[in-house]
């Protein structure tokens, strides 16, 4: 299983990156953490011409607070991002996630921009960003900066509104409000594996109304799905009065997963439902024990 | 296909090598610096035999290029024991607790317990046990390394359970 | 947790010990020798061409591109390995059976998706798979069979043979059985269907194949046994026995696959003689889970006649199994049908099978092949115990043999002696406790969750020595001038740390230390004709050589020493290497001493007596099965809406004798039970309708890992065999007796809902399927 030939370039710039991209016209690859790259280039499911490493960009990496959000690198490792006070602090959904990103090896490798812009249905960060509102900051060498509502990113399987030449560089995750709750939870055949299903559920409560929610779901379409419509019927609603149970039936229904290897469709949306009520029931505990 | 010159210091001795861009770490390891107890079982970043550690963190070699690992330092299994041939704590434990048969999966595992157990605070047995997760292991059912574990978590290194 | 009860007698120093093992240090600093660590000057990488359609007719094989790219050596095709003939056979083969055409790479037709094709070599494995992507195949594919259902029907496999049965058994009419069935109380009718798996070992198969010129060829590849590859090897070639030498130092797992050399290894050691280059293969993890050799895709249906009383008076068996296109060995369900009494009070037995070939991966061994008769046995049991209105467990006390009944003939043939199943299992129920486990579990089902307690009893038919390669094995062993001990055996590890056990057996026997014993077991030149490891015959073929070979040597240095020493042999003691006359604590020698004597002091000698001091001993049990048992215990919490299953105690109370390490012995039991855990839960090599494997990395086959076994708690009874040494087999167990257990509990836990499924795997998925489907058939019978 050893990978088809390239030609390789550590970039040392930000600069330098998107010049190569610009210069591969299309069949460049951008190399972060390798941690699902190298799978794919060991069974040549991938074969760029040209890799371009991103690892040796200091600036790339990091977390910073801006006024009202936190813009985390690109290449901020997942293993950071777990423990990071700023990132527990204001993008708790973010860590708690990353405790079911991979295993503590990968971890150390792998990146936030990288997992983005893979866009893998069943990844955990791709719905929690989208679940949190993200700003997706991309760049190339002829269109300079722009960002992307997560909501316009995830296409659909491995496919993202990324143009050719372009590269994530940072997320920005704007605020929620003070006292928002969150529970980022799966079922999978064994810790660590790609999920049956997971769901990514944050609610903002203000003086008992719900004032905002995120719910997606991951590995129940071919991108990370965004339960809207339930979203919006709990919005204005007293959080003691709404119909949970409900409210997973509507979740549920907006989601479009397959039957693969592992699961059936008819698997993952009944599991789904359960899961969804037990992510309520800890996010609503959570809640009390503010 | 782009090839590099590379030196890579492995276990504290700098290996130079001239390396196609797409060569794995595992196998510069295995083949250009002679260190063949990394092993590549799955060569798709699952089975974790081919741990080692890269500037003081674990990762696993067959997901880096040789390329990426120029000017760092790269500690391997044969890296371990001291120069008398002492045994490190977590290859001591895991022989008093038979925690390997065929041998195969251990250098991986042993890489991923020493890297967390070198860090600060050290590491609570469920962070052992979680980090264990990410090796795969077909001989012994896991029953030794989860001993090995639980003794390395208590600093316990003096006495078998087995 | 371990608990042994009844030692074994006298002076035993090191047998029975928890010796850390010997090459454990080799092991753990990186310095192993496994296949892939072995090169030689001028090798060359070899990859393989394969079918990417399960069934077709090859129409043409362009290798031009991939034979001008630089870095590309050869490129070879069937037709070029035509120079060499090659007289294809199966080690567990039997002479006069009809075989499809195995041939190192296919010529005309492939019958599976993987099939070799061709093979490239080239400077590097990188530059190989270059090669192998620009040779273009082009086929004419063809409707393939993958099922069992499929087989029966369908298309041949292999036109030649005329049909897609392997082998077929028809048990002859018997009124007297089919009355048994029509006057029978209760009959009890129970299918288990059991999914594909690989055995996947951490290291893959792999070999370097280095001719040396003049007909000499040196292999290392990882192996069960170099003696019976290197046999293999030079019976397939016509190359003379001692010209073939096979050297395996580490082998990273087995468990069957490697038993016998893949037709790529065949392929390889027949490139490297046409090339006369040394060549190297490893098999990818990719080949090893979609195109090598898979396991275990087999159902079994049993009747079962009882009477009221809950007595099993017949079982009438039909077993089949789907060997794919090019098994390792022809499976007739031998093994399975023969072993499915266990030790139960039986009655009569008959027995149908088939076995069919398909457009699948060829099956090979995986540790205990013959598994089925347990799982369908002791799920059967729960099933037939409730179909009299019997407790399980009361039912299995009533049908388990005792001490009293021993010997005992089983209904089909094979006598159990000295096991002990219904104390196993007594002391297993003992160690969960059974009625507070149903207090707890009934306060669980109070509060919505589903706890419950499997259990299974077995025996095991180990060392089976009736003939052929497994017949026997030996031992030289040697004290070297310096004292040292060396034991060279026809054993092998792949990590059932025969280095130390053997060592451990030595060293009692002949009076020294465990240290100062080294055994070598690594290479054919060296090894004598064995079958190394399989069938879980090492503890007994392989100790009970080392024993009497020792044994011989420990004579001869007493005589030796009585003689030099004045003192009758008899009364001499040694212990550590040191001789003492028992009564004169002045008067001492040592082994060292005697040593040096036998090889450098011909005068000192007693007359005419051979120098030195070693022996060889060739052993071969005293029974043609050396049977051992147990019983394993298991409780489980299933989550009703997940389906995921979480083990929460695993109890493992086993009877194999003399142990002779018992961390070696729990070693093999947790392996096995782990193995059987992957496969009642988590793995299947599944394939479409088209025969594509579905199943291509480890992200999609899934194996136990760390957090998903339990803390597995021993309990040893030791009845000695009456074989040399007391020992007997154990490696086997954990996978044969596992899977009942766990599909046990998980039923016991579900019982409540009606629960019934014995279509592995119990996945996650496949739960909820069968939980929802045993609500919807209690509402249609209008059940509460």
């Amino acid at each position: 299983m050893k990978p088809a030939p390239f030609d390789y370039v550590a970039a040392d710039s930000l600069d330098g990156a998107l010049e190569e991209l610009a210069r591969g016209a299309g069949d460049a690859l951008v190399l972060a953490g390798g941690q699902t790259l190298m799978p794919l280039l060991a069974l040549r499911m991938a074969t760029p011409s040209v890799l371009v490493d991103i690892n040796r960009i200091p600036e790339l990496a990091g977390v910073r607070r801006l006024d009202g959000s936190t813009r985390i690198g690109a290449m901020t490792r997942q293993a950071q991002i777990r423990v990071d006070p700023v990132v527990a602090r204001h993008v708790g959904p973010l860590a708690m996630a990353t405790g079911f990103v991979g295993h503590h090896q990968t971890r150390n490798r792998g990146t936030l921009g990288g997992s983005v812009s893979l866009a893998d249905p069943a990844a955990e960060y791709p719905a929690t960003s989208l679940a949190l509102g993200a700003q997706i900051e991309v760049r190339s060498m002829a269109g300079g900066v722009r960002e992307i509502d997560a909501d316009d990113f995830f296409l659909g399987p491995y496919t993202t509104a990324l143009e050719p030449g372009e590269m994530v560089t940072a997320l920005r995750y704007p605020d929620w409000p003070e006292g928002t709750v969150f529970v980022v939870d799966e079922v999978a055949p064994r810790p660590g594996d790609f999920a049956f299903v997971g769901l990514v559920f944050i609610l903002a409560v203000k003086g008992g109304i719900v004032s905002r929610s995120g719910i997606t779901w991951f590995s129940m379409g071919g991108k990370p799905m965004r339960s809207m419509q339930a979203e919006a019927t709990i919005w204005g609603e007293a959080v003691d009065g709404v119909d949970w149970a409900a409210v997973a039936e509507l979740a549920v229904s907006e989601t479009d997963p397959i039957d693969d290897i592992h699961a059936t469709a008819h698997y993952r949306r009944t599991v789904g439902k359960h899961l969804f009520q037990r992510v309520v029931a800890t996010a609503l505990a959570k809640r009390g024990a503010q | 296909m782009s090839r590099h010159e590379i030196t890579v210091k492995v276990n504290g001795e700098a290996v130079s090598a001239t390396v196609e861009a797409r060569r794995t770490l595992v196998d510069f390891l295995r083949e250009d610096a002679g260190r063949t107890g990394s092993h590549a079982g799955c060569e798709h970043g699952v089975c974790g035999a081919c741990t080692v550690m890269v500037d003081g963190v674990a990762v696993r070699s067959c997901l880096m290029l040789a390329v990426q690992a120029d000017g760092a330092e790269v500690t391997t299994v044969e890296g371990l024991a001291d120069e008398t041939g002492k045994l490190h704590p977590v290859q001591q434990v895991l022989r008093e607790e038979h925690g390997l048969q065929c041998g195969f999966c251990t250098p991986g595992v042993v890489m991923t317990l020493a890297a967390l157990t070198a860090q600060q605070p050290p590491p609570s047995e469920e962070m052992l046990r979680d980090a264990l997760s990410g090796h795969l292991c077909r001989c012994t059912g896991y029953q030794g390394m989860l001993r090995a574990a639980r003794r390395l978590a208590r600093g316990d290194i003096g006495k078998a359970t087995a | 947790m371990s608990v042994e009860t009844s030692a074994p007698g006298a002076a035993a120093r090191f047998v029975g010990q928890r010796i850390p093992r010997k090459e454990d240090r080799r092991l753990l600093t990186g310095r192993g020798t496994y296949v892939d660590d072995v090169t030689a000057p001028g090798m060359l990488y070899v990859a393989f061409v394969r079918s990417p359609i399960a069934k077709g007719r090859i129409r043409s094989i362009d290798a031009t591109a991939a034979r001008a790219l630089p870095g590309v050596r050869a490129v070879l095709t069937a037709e070029e390995l035509k120079a060499l003939p090659i007289k294809y056979f199966l080690v567990f083969g039997v002479p006069g059976q009809p075989l499809p055409d195995y041939a190192p790479l296919v010529a005309d037709r492939v019958a599976q998706v993987g099939d070799p094709v061709a093979m490239v070599i080239g400077d590097s494995r990188y530059v190989a798979e270059d090669g192998a992507a620009l040779v273009e195949v082009d086929y004419d594919p063809e409707q393939p069979v993958v099922t069992i259902e499929d087989a029966r029907e369908g298309p041949l496999v292999h036109p030649r043979l005329g049909t897609n049965l392997a082998a077929a058994s028809q048990p002859a009419d018997d009124p007297e059985m089919d009355a048994i069935f029509a006057r029978a109380d209760h009959v009890v009718t129970h299918t288990v269907r059991h999914q594909r798996q690989v055995q996947s070992p951490m290291e893959t198969r792999g070999i370097l194949a280095n001719p040396l010129g003049s007909g000499e060829l040196v292999v290392h590849v990882a192996c069960q046994s170099p003696a019976q590859a290197a046999r293999y090897l030079a019976m397939l070639f016509g190359i003379p026995d001692h010209h073939v030498r096979v050297i395996a130092k580490d082998v990273g797992g087995a468990f069957g696959l490697k038993v016998q050399l893949g037709r790529e290894e065949i392929g390889v050691v027949a490139a490297s003689l046409l090339l006369r280059k040394p060549l190297k293969w490893i098999e990818d993890r990719l080949e090893n889970l979609t195109a090598g050799f898979q396991a275990r895709e087999h159902d079994m249906t049993v009747r079962l006649a009882l009477s009221k009383s809950g007595d099993i008076l017949a079982a009438d068996v039909d077993y089949e199994i789907n060997l794919g296109a090019w098994p390792q060995m022809i499976d007739g369900g031998e093994l399975a049908t023969m072993m499915l009494p266990g030790p139960y009070r039986w009655g009569r037995q008959r027995q149908r099978a088939r076995s069919y070939y398909s457009n699948t991966c060829g099956l090979a061994a995986y540790r205990g092949p013959w598994m089925m008769e347990s799982l369908v046995r002791e799920t059967m049991v729960e099933v037939a115990a409730r179909a009299v209105g019997m407790d399980p467990i009361a039912f299995r006390r009533r049908n388990l043999i005792t001490g009293a009944d021993q010997p005992f003939a089983m209904a089909t043939g094979p006598v159990l002696d000295r096991v002990t199943p219904l104390e196993t299992m007594e002391l297993a129920l003992e160690a969960i406790d059974v009625a507070a486990f149903r207090v707890e579990q009934a306060k669980a089902r109070a509060e919505g969750r589903y706890l419950g307690l499997g259990l299974s009893v077995y025996v095991e038919p180990t060392t089976i020595s009736i003939g052929g390669v497994m017949s026997s094995e030996t031992a030289q062993v040697r004290v070297e001038p310096t004292g040292k001990v060396t034991a060279i055996l026809s054993t092998h590890s792949q990590g059932h740390g025969t280095a130390t056990t053997m060592a451990q057996v030595v060293a009692d026997q002949l009076g020294v230390d465990v240290e100062d014993v080294t055994v070598l077991e690594d290479d054919s030149s060296r090894s004598g004709f064995g079958a190394g490891a399989g069938g879980s015959r090492q503890a007994v073929a392989g100790g009970g050589a080392a024993r009497r070979a020792a044994a011989q040597v420990e004579r001869k240095i007493k005589v030796i020493a009585g003689y030099l020493l004045n003192a009758n042999p008899e009364h001499l003691r040694i212990e550590h290497g040191v001789i003492r006359v028992e009564g004169e604590p002045e008067v001492t020698s040592s082994v060292a001493a005697i040593a040096a004597t036998a090889y450098l002091e011909p005068d000192r000698m007693p007359p005419d007596m051979e120098l030195g001091l070693e022996a060889q001993s060739r052993y071969r049990p005293e029974i043609p099965f050396v049977f051992s048992n147990a019983a394993h215990a298991c409780i489980v919490e299933v989550d009703v809406a997940t389906g995921v299953v979480k083990i929460r105690r695993w109890v493992a109370s086993e009877d194999c004798g003399v142990m002779i390490n018992p961390s070696v012995v729990e070693g093999q039991i947790a392996g096995g039970v782990v193995q059987g855990i992957g496969g009642v839960l988590l793995e299947h090599a599944a394939y479409d309708a088209q025969g594509n494997p579905r199943a291509a990395t480890f992200k999609d086959y899934l194996m136990p890992s760390a957090l998903d076994v339990p803390e597995i708690e021993y309990r040893h009874l030791i009845t000695p065999s009456i074989t040399e040494g007391g020992f007997k087999g154990v490696g086997e167990g954990g996978a044969i007796i596992g899977p009942p257990a766990l599909v046990n509990a998980i039923h016991d836990a579900l019982a409540p809902l009606g629960f019934s499924c014995f279509d592995l795997p119990l996945s996650p998925p496949r739960l909820l399927a069968a939980i929802e489907a045993a609500e919807a058939s209690k509402q249609v019978a209008g059940a509460p």
